[in-house]
């Protein structure tokens, strides 16, 4: 298939049914739904529930013509995957309030999990930060404690935990070889 | 197909902490969901932040900690072997495999104190390597200093001496508090 862009995929479903670029559009969509969904679940079975539910969503309307303008992919994406975490969470709340009540620790989702990184590497990255710098790091990115908790322990302002977390995290990405 | 304009990266990392203001957040949601590159440069960001979770969690980081940080580790069912030490006091230490975390609480008067580095030196007091200008909260008793849990595992037994050290530019630096911990090996490993 030639290389188009999602608004033309979204045109090709909408009047013709094509098949191929339905199956070009999830592949492409699946990939950044999941990314959403890590990023506001925090768990990588609920990511992929999210993307899968999602792209139902998202074909189901294509195919109905009822995304009037191709443009407004993304911004639609965006509504449906709002609207599904949120329902993701009421019904995660109704069952960790039966989790708790029957005691069923072993249903518990397991932690998440991203493509692999030299992790090696990495480990001779952050421990060459500055104290602070890691310190601000691994505070941030392990413990998620907000910037304001960060601050009150090293004794600075918000705003300069940003900056040192901006600084690090630049080096790292550096260390890594990513472009800063 | 590029993206004419890419989301800086650090943006990127400060709405993947959920740093970023509602609005701000769903203009990144909203560009990302339709850019193969920002999805991308994304996905480095999540693969980074995973990568950093993961090693902290293996505790194989000489590094300073909080509280807070071992609070939260405790209730993540994680055990952690903590050593109390006052100024010029010494403790038998040791790790074993059901260990996550290794802290020696350095007790110190760290009023007044602009900045403080950890020296860590052999048994002699020969310095081995040192931690410049740690975090410290000036109104706490101590400095909570996490010893790679990986190097401890496999260490023989020996002692390692800690200083706290106040520094001041033009000024000699001021001992704080020297710590001895005599570690026993309780492993097998290599001699």
């Amino acid at each position: 298939m030639e290389i188009l862009n999602d608004a033309d995929l979204v045109s090709r479903i909408a009047s013709k049914g094509d098949i191929q670029a339905e199956a070009e559009l999830c592949r492409r969509m699946g990939h950044r739904i999941r990314l959403y969904g890590l990023k506001h679940l925090r768990n990588t079975e609920a990511a992929d529930d999210l993307m899968q539910q999602v792209l139902l969503t998202m074909i189901e309307a294509l195919r109905a013509g009822k995304l009037r303008d191709p443009e407004k992919l993304a911004s639609f994406v965006l509504g449906t995957c709002r609207m599904t975490v949120l329902d993701t969470r009421r019904n995660a709340q109704r069952r960790e309030k039966l989790l708790g009540e029957f005691g069923l620790q072993s249903l518990r989702p397991v932690a998440l999990t991203m493509p692999d990184l030299d992790e090696q590497r990495l480990a001779g990255c952050v421990q060459s930060l500055k104290e602070r710098e890691r310190t601000v790091v691994i505070l941030t990115f392990y413990d998620e404690q907000s910037g304001a908790d960060v601050g009150r322990f090293l004794g600075v302002t918000e705003a300069n935990v940003r900056v040192i977390r901006h600084r690090a995290v630049r080096q790292l990405r550096g260390c890594m070889g990513a472009v800063a | 197909m590029s993206c004419a304009n890419p989301l800086d990266a650090m943006l990127l990392t400060d709405y993947w902490l959920g740093a970023l203001a509602p609005d701000d957040e769903m203009r990144v949601e909203e560009h990302f969901l339709g850019c193969a590159d920002c999805s991308a440069a994304l996905e480095g960001v999540a693969a980074l932040a995973a990568g950093i979770r993961k090693l902290a969690g293996e505790a194989s980081l000489t590094m300073i900690v909080s509280q807070e940080f071992l609070r939260r580790a405790a209730d993540k069912g994680m055990r952690i072997r903590e050593y109390p030490v006052a100024p010029g006091g010494s403790v038998q230490c040791t790790v074993t495999p059901e260990d996550d975390f290794l802290i020696g609480r350095l007790a110190a008067d760290l009023r007044g104190a602009s900045r403080v580095d950890l020296s860590i030196c052999d048994e002699h007091g020969i310095e081995l390597a040192r931690l410049a200008d740690i975090p410290f909260d000036a109104g706490s008793d101590s400095v909570m200093w996490q010893q790679s849990i990986t190097y401890a595992k496999a260490a023989a037994s020996g002692s390692m001496v800690a200083r706290l050290l106040a520094v001041q530019e033009s000024v000699r630096e001021r001992v704080l508090g020297e710590y001895t911990f005599i570690h026993t090996r309780t492993m097998p490993g290599p001699k």
